[in-house]
């Protein structure tokens, strides 16, 4: 797979999740955090996270605060609204779903 | 997803663009220092460590630009900035401008108040339940003129019909008025109803109940149904009204019930009480009174009008053998729904009205295309620029159709403002002659229509010729010498528009031509009498003391009358000269066999006058004498007949002293006069064949006087009504003048020629303007060329010529389409028409002459302009 391509639409999965797991972030901790998880096989545009973050801010699922970095940095914290916990649930129980659909069509470990 | 919620912020984020914009910036900036101090911390030197952070990022620019379609709604914006653009378009092109918008406003609102009429009027069902089961039943009798059931007829067709749930009987015509007595009398209207009237029309009583069928018998105890306005205002809604006996006419009549608020009468008659007409079931034979009644019948469920018809005609085959001279060889049944009745007579003057509409909107339509095409044209150069520095077509398009849709919004908002005052006027000056009209109000479908058809004009000449154009050749129009290119293009679709709206200007000025010069004949003609001055004044007797006693009040008002100050003559009679009399009857003469019973044809109308009646009215004497006060010692011996009557039955020989009138309609009468006709069938009749008798008027229910004097109206009537209440409290009289009648009679062509003529006025001056702004651009265009043909040595007469012969070609194709189909289409308002032919020779001529002119005057200026150009300007012209 190619190292910097995103899949259409799981972009928000992911932020949504880090933010479940990780509490509030900056958008390049949030960044960083999704290309650590993937073990670094997704590379990701840190400009392309912006636009993301604001329809997630606009559509609710989180909520943008100023505050102080660890290093005493002025950064701006997204932290997950109740609306978002329940739409990453959703979204990653449809994202199981679907995985263990298209598992059944890919060849196990054990049979290749 | 939450969409909703999303958008609503994404439109809030249009007013806090600034602060959207510095928030990122700040963010972007906060993260890009965070990623370079962990670059820092991994080792890199500053500028490395910068370097990659910058990289990760990818392009700040496209970042924020995606941020940017995102954070509000871009299209949003640059609509705004169209529209400001598009608006700055318009304002600088003031003219154009107002041409659009009010060709729009103009087209769209009157075409859709006419059709607004005519929807409610011909569309909507009557506001009865189950309304096209509702069929107007009667017996056409063409040679009265009129259609009515007489009342033996009505009584064997209830009972013997298998097709009528009910059928229900009515006065003929309107009700009559009749005084409620009690302590605060007034003048009510009464309508008489069979007992099933309120069922046939599905109507449930308000209060109480309605009429049983034994209260419509002859000697049954009187009843009364009161409308629920008069229970409001003059019973003050009192609930305890049921049961209560009121007092109508000197009678006491027992309110039975109240009729819901939204029931109407049918046949738009105005009534304040219904009370039962006396149906006898026993007088199905003719010999007996026979009464002329209105019949309406509800169908059984499934019955189709077909079997209704044939089961009526078979109804009326058994009258007509019960009494085959009262029903002639051309009388015949009438089975129609209610609503072709109701309608009736308007038919013809809405679908005028709506034709003319029609063409308006046409025209309309094709100034504005027009207008659209000519601006486009202008503008090419423009377009071609803004394409050439990358402006796309949908940005191109998206900017035309703007300020397209710009033109349009204003346009309609005019049309919508137009379309209700034109209503209101429709209304207010037409309530009486159309049925149904105070139902009318603004149809939003009509009013879509009209936009529809406008916008997609503007659509279409507006916008889809621009992006052709656009898309061919930007170099080619960028070039000067292809200037005229889209000119060209266009120029036969345009000059053919100008054709058309002169062809449609061309029918709308003829035909309201012909309706002004009816309303003339109308207003001018020779009345045959001076209406000016006379006040006739309506005394309905039942209910007061001089019930039974009208000879006594005549003999006191008479003098009465006569003794007032300025007052010229005074007299009884039966007639105005706007009216026939109160009988129309078979004209016999002595010297003649009599006709046989129940003859029909030969009518004469025959009033009964007192002394004085012809000096009061001003009719002159044409030959013979006038009635003298000895003539009234024997009433009813003498005649003085009119014109039209010696027209009709006496022209053979010297009329005076022919004795008329007699045999079976009572004692001869002598010939003293022939005075002249007056217009007592309606304006835009001739008069009918009239005969007044020296008769001071039997007793009678109600009293007719006529005044003719110099005194103010207001005080005269002042006057007279405090003399009538000393006489009796109970007495209320009417007043009106002769004129007021007259006015009442030609509101109705008045307000038809009116509307024409505004129509035809402003769709000439439409088109008027069209032929200006076409040939005016041809010559802008063609500076160039006229400036050439000028320095090669053509003589400014020929340029002159040159130009008038495009625009005089415009004309003459318009004006002959227009001429050809006015022709074929103005026969059809013959019935709109008084005294004027449809294909008047002399009124086509002034409307064509008139155009000329107009047209003329728009054609030379232009042509004018073009033999006056410098040639060296003309070359040096862009």
């Amino acid at each position: 797979m190619e190292k910097t391509s995103i899949w259409q639409g799981t972009l928000a999965l992911m932020t949504l999740k880090t933010l479940d797991s990780m509490g509030p972030l900056h958008g390049y901790g949030i960044a960083r955090r999704i290309e650590q998880t993937s073990g670094n096989v997704l590379s990701l545009n840190y400009g392309t996270l912006y636009p993301a973050l604001l329809k997630l801010e606009q559509e609710g699922y989180i909520a943008p605060e100023w505050g102080v970095s660890d290093n005493n940095r002025k950064a701006k914290f997204y932290r997950l609204t109740r609306a978002g916990r329940k739409r990453a649930q959703q979204e990653y129980r449809d994202w199981e779903l679907a995985i263990s659909v298209l598992a059944r069509f890919l060849p196990s470990k054990e049979e290749a | 997803m939450r969409p909703v919620g999303a958008w609503l912020i994404r439109l809030c984020g249009l007013f806090r663009k600034e602060h959207l914009e510095r928030e990122l910036s700040a963010e972007i900036e906060s993260n890009l220092q965070l990623h370079i101090e962990d670059n820092l911390r991994a080792g890199m030197v500053p500028e490395e460590a910068r370097r990659r952070a910058l990289m990760k990022l990818g392009g700040v620019e496209q970042a924020k630009e995606a941020y940017r379609d995102r954070a509000w709604i871009p299209w949003i914006d640059s609509l705004f900035r169209d529209l400001r653009f598009g608006a700055r378009m318009l304002r600088q092109n003031r003219g154009f401008t107002a041409a659009v918008v009010l060709s729009l406003a103009l087209g769209i609102g009157a075409s859709t108040a006419v059709f607004s009429i005519l929807d409610t009027v011909f569309l909507r069902p009557l506001p009865y339940s189950d309304a096209g089961r509702l069929v107007w039943v009667s017996i056409r009798f063409p040679s009265f003129n009129t259609e009515f059931l007489p009342s033996p007829d009505y009584v064997a067709w209830r009972r013997d019909n298998h097709v009528f749930a009910q059928l229900a009987a009515t006065q003929y015509g309107g009700g009559g008025t009749m005084i409620l007595g009690g302590s605060d009398p007034a003048e009510i209207r009464a309508w008489s109803v069979s007992y099933n009237f309120p069922a046939a029309f599905g109507v449930r009583p308000e209060l109480g109940r309605f009429f049983r069928p034994q209260e419509e018998l002859p000697n049954a105890r009187r009843t009364v149904l009161l409308t629920d306005h008069l229970w409001r205002d003059h019973f003050h809604a009192n609930r305890k009204i049921i049961g209560d006996t009121i007092e109508l006419a000197g009678q006491p009549y027992t309110v039975i019930g109240v009729l819901p608020p939204s029931f109407m009468l049918p046949m738009d008659v105005k009534a304040d009480v219904l009370t039962t007409l006396p149906v006898s079931p026993t007088a199905t034979d003719h010999g007996s009174a026979v009464m002329t009644w209105s019949a309406m019948g509800r169908l059984k469920p499934g019955v189709t009008l077909a079997q209704a018809r044939a089961n009526v005609a078979t109804l009326f085959a058994a009258s007509k053998a019960d009494l085959s001279q009262m029903f002639g060889s051309d009388t015949s049944p009438v089975v129609e729904p209610l609503r072709e009745h109701w309608v009736g007579n308007s038919h013809l003057l809405l679908s005028a009205v709506a034709a003319a509409a029609a063409c308006f909107l046409l025209i309309a339509c094709a100034n504005v295309a027009n207008l659209l095409l000519a601006r486009l044209s202008t503008r090419s150069h423009e377009l071609a620029i803004r394409a050439a520095i990358g402006a796309g077509r949908g940005r191109l398009s998206r900017q035309l159709l703007t300020e397209v849709a710009l033109l349009a919004l204003i346009g309609c908002a005019g049309g919508m403002a137009i379309a209700t005052v034109a209503l209101r006027g429709f209304v207010h000056f037409a309530a009486s002659a159309i049925p149904r009209l105070d139902e009318v109000a603004v149809d939003g479908r009509v009013f879509g229509i009209a936009v529809l058809v406008s916008v997609l004009t503007a659509l279409l000449f507006g916008v889809i010729p621009a992006l052709r154009a656009g898309r061919v050749d930007v170099n080619a129009v960028l070039q000067k010498s292809a200037r005229m290119g889209l000119a060209g293009r266009h120029g036969m679709l345009r000059r053919g528009l100008i054709a058309a709206e002169v062809a449609l200007s061309v029918i709308l000025l003829s035909g309201a031509a012909l309706v002004l010069q009816t309303l003339w004949h109308l207003e001018n003609d020779h009345l045959g009498f001076q209406p000016e001055h006379v006040l006739t004044i309506s005394l309905p007797l039942r209910g007061t003391k001089f019930w039974n006693h009208s000879k006594a009040l005549t003999q006191n008002l008479l003098p009465y009358l006569r003794r007032i100050p300025g007052t010229e003559a005074a007299a009884i009679s039966e007639c105005t000269p706007l009216t026939g009399g109160s009988l129309f009857e078979t004209f016999t003469r002595s010297d003649r066999p009599l006709p046989e019973p129940w003859h029909r044809g030969d009518n004469i109308h025959v009033c009964n006058t007192g002394p004085d009646y012809l000096k009061a009215a001003g009719i002159p004497v044409i030959r013979g004498r006038s009635f003298t006060e000895q003539d009234f010692h024997h009433p009813g011996t003498l005649a003085v007949i009119n014109q039209a009557a010696v027209r009709a039955y006496l022209a053979d020989g010297d009329p005076i002293g022919k004795r008329i009138g007699g045999g079976r309609w009572g004692t001869w009468k002598t010939v003293i006069g022939i005075v002249a006709d007056t217009k007592n069938h309606g304006l835009n009749h001739p008069a009918a064949p009239q005969m007044f008798v020296d008769n001071e008027v039997p007793d009678s229910t109600s009293l007719l006087f006529l005044v003719r004097s110099v005194a103010d109206k207001a005080a005269l009537t002042t006057v007279i009504r405090g003399h009538l209440h000393s006489l009796d409290p109970n007495l209320l009289a009417r007043f009106k003048t002769l004129d007021q009648d007259i006015g009442r009679m030609t509101t109705g062509p008045r307000f038809d020629s009116v509307l024409f003529a505004a129509f035809a006025f402003v769709a000439f001056l439409m088109s008027v303007v069209g032929i200006y702004g076409v040939l005016s651009f041809s010559v802008a265009q063609r500076t160039q060329e006229i400036g050439i043909r000028i320095a090669l040595g053509a003589e400014p007469r020929r340029v002159l010529e040159m130009i008038s012969r495009e625009g005089a070609v415009l004309l003459g194709v318009g004006i002959a389409a227009g001429l050809g189909a006015s022709l074929a289409l103005m026969r059809y308002l013959k019935s709109l028409l008084y005294d004027v032919r449809p294909n008047d020779p002399a009124t086509y001529a002034a409307v064509i002459i008139c155009l000329c002119i107009a047209a003329g005057i728009a054609i030379y200026v232009p042509a004018r302009r073009a033999s006056a150009v410098e040639p060296i300007t003309a070359l040096r012209h862009e």
